[in-house]
C-alpha cells in the first residue's frame, strides 16, 4: 500500500508527460479512424452493387417498363432483364443524375379489371389504398458520338439514394442535382410561362 | 308489308353505301397525308433532324419528364420515316449532314397530376403538358412552329403524358412535311398552329 502510494506520488510529478502520452494516443486513434474512413470509399467503389429496378425507358436494346436488376460493376452501370443479356452504360459517360419521387397504382391489369368490376364504386376505394411510392432515377449520358441519351429507372423508395451514392463514389459528377418530385397534391396547380 | 321490307332494304343499302363512301374518303385523306413523303423525296431533298433536349423554360418540370419527352420524341420521329437521320443533341455526325433541321422544344405549360387521384375520381388528376416545338435550320430560320398538347386523363402513369405528347409532335411534323420543306428557304415565320391544325 505504501509502495503504491509512493508510486502515485512519483507519477503525479510527471503529469505533463502523461498528458502528452494521452494526447499522442488520442491523435493516433483518430488518425487511424480517419485513415479507415478514407480507405473505405475505394473499397466500396470496387464492390459490386445491385438492386431490383424497372427500366422505364432510354436504354438501348431494352424493353420499356421491364423489371430486372440494376447493378454497378467496375466502371459500368448494367441493367439486366431476367435471363436476358443486359444493357450497359459506362459510368464515365454519365453527365447528370437526378432523383425523383413518384407514386403509382399497383397490381397491374388484373387489379385494374377487378376494380372496374367492383360494384358501388368499390374499385375507387381500393384505388385509394392500392398505390405505392417509389424513387425515379434519371440518368443523362453520352454515347461514343457525343449524342445525349437519357434513361429512367424506377427503384424501391429509399434505394435511389443508394444508387446515387454509389455512382457518385465511382466518379459521377457530384454536382448532379436533385430532381424535383412531381407534386401529388389534391388540387391541380398550373404553371404557365408568361 | 312488302313495301316496308323493300324500304328497309333500300335504307340498308343506302347506309352501306354512305359508310363505304365515308371510309373511302377517309382512306383517301390518309393516303394524301402520306403522299407528301414521296413528294419530298422526289424533290431531291430528304431532311435529317437533330432533336435538342427539352427546354423547361421557367417551369418546375421534373428531369424525368424532360428526359422522357426527349427519348419518346426520338423514337416517334424515327417511326415516321420522314427523315433520313434522326440525331441526338451533341451527335458529332450532325456536322457532316448537309440538310439538317433542328427540333427545339420548350415547355410552356405543365399541370402535374396524380395517378391515384385519376383512379379514385376519374375526372381530376390529369397530367397535362403543352410545348412549343420549332423546326429550325442551321442558319436559325424557323421552318415550322407548333404548339402541341399531351396529357393523360384516365389510365396510365404520369409519364404516359410524355409519350402522348411525343406522338402528337411527331404527328404534327408528319402532317406538315410539305409546308416544312417548301418554307425552309423562306425567312418568314409561320403562324403558330395547334396539333389538330386549327
Amino acid at each position: 500500500m505504501y509502495c503504491l502510494f509512493v508510486l502515485r506520488n512519483d507519477k503525479s510529478g510527471c503529469f505533463g508527460g502523461r498528458a502528452l502520452i494521452s494526447l499522442w494516443a488520442l491523435l493516433l486513434c483518430s488518425g487511424i479512424g480517419a485513415l479507415a474512413q478514407s480507405t473505405a470509399a475505394p473499397l466500396n467503389a470496387n464492390a459490386p452493387f445491385s438492386i431490383r429496378a424497372t427500366h422505364v425507358l432510354g436504354l438501348p436494346n431494352t424493353k420499356n417498363n421491364c423489371n430486372g436488376t440494376l447493378s454497378i460493376q467496375g466502371d459500368a452501370l448494367q441493367f439486366q432483364q431476367n435471363g436476358k443479356p443486359g444493357a450497359e452504360v459506362n459510368i464515365a459517360s454519365v453527365r447528370a443524375l437526378f432523383l425523383g419521387e413518384e407514386s403509382k397504382q399497383v397490381g397491374g391489369l388484373p387489379v385494374k379489371l377487378g376494380k372496374a368490376a367492383a360494384p358501388y364504386g368499390g374499385g375507387r376505394v381500393v384505388s385509394l389504398f392500392a398505390h405505392k411510392k417509389y424513387d425515379t432515377l434519371t440518368l443523362e449520358y453520352v454515347d461514343s458520338d457525343g449524342g445525349v441519351h437519357g434513361a429512367i429507372f424506377e427503384v424501391a423508395k429509399g434505394q435511389g439514394e443508394l444508387v446515387r451514392n454509389e455512382l457518385v463514389a465511382r466518379g459521377v459528377a457530384s454536382s448532379s442535382g436533385k430532381d424535383q418530385p412531381t407534386k401529388q397534391s389534391t388540387s391541380e396547380v398550373t404553371y404557365e410561362d408568361k | 308489308m312488302k313495301t316496308s321490307k323493300r324500304n328497309l332494304w333500300i335504307f340498308c343499302v343506302a347506309a352501306s353505301v354512305t359508310i363505304a363512301v365515308a371510309f373511302s374518303g377517309r382512306l383517301a385523306g390518309q393516303t394524301a397525308a402520306v403522299k407528301p413523303s414521296g413528294g419530298s423525296s422526289g424533290s431531291g431533298t430528304q431532311w435529317s433532324l437533330q432533336v435538342e433536349r427539352i427546354d423547361p423554360g421557367r417551369l418546375d418540370l421534373a428531369h424525368s419528364f424532360q428526359v422522357a419527352i426527349y427519348e419518346n420524341l426520338l423514337e416517334e420521329l424515327n417511326e415516321t420515316k420522314r427523315f433520313k437521320y434522326v440525331l441526338r443533341e451533341g451527335d458529332g455526325k450532325a456536322s457532316a449532314i448537309p440538310d439538317l433541321l433542328i427540333l427545339k422544344t420548350m415547355v410552356v405549360k405543365y399541370t402535374p397530376g396524380s395517378e391515384t387521384q385519376r383512379a379514385v375520381t376519374t375526372v381530376s388528376g390529369a397530367t397535362k403538358l403543352t410545348v412549343r416545338s420549332q423546326l429550325v435550320t442551321r442558319e436559325g430560320k424557323i421552318v415550322l412552329e407548333r404548339t402541341v398538347n399531351g396529357n393523360v386523363r384516365f389510365f396510365g402513369s404520369n409519364l404516359r403524358a410524355t409519350h402522348n405528347l411525343a406522338c402528337n409532335i411527331a404527328k404534327a411534323i408528319k402532317q406538315s412535311n410539305v409546308a416544312m420543306v417548301r418554307a425552309s428557304y423562306r425567312d418568314t415565320q409561320l403562324p403558330t398552329l395547334n396539333a389538330d391544325g386549327t
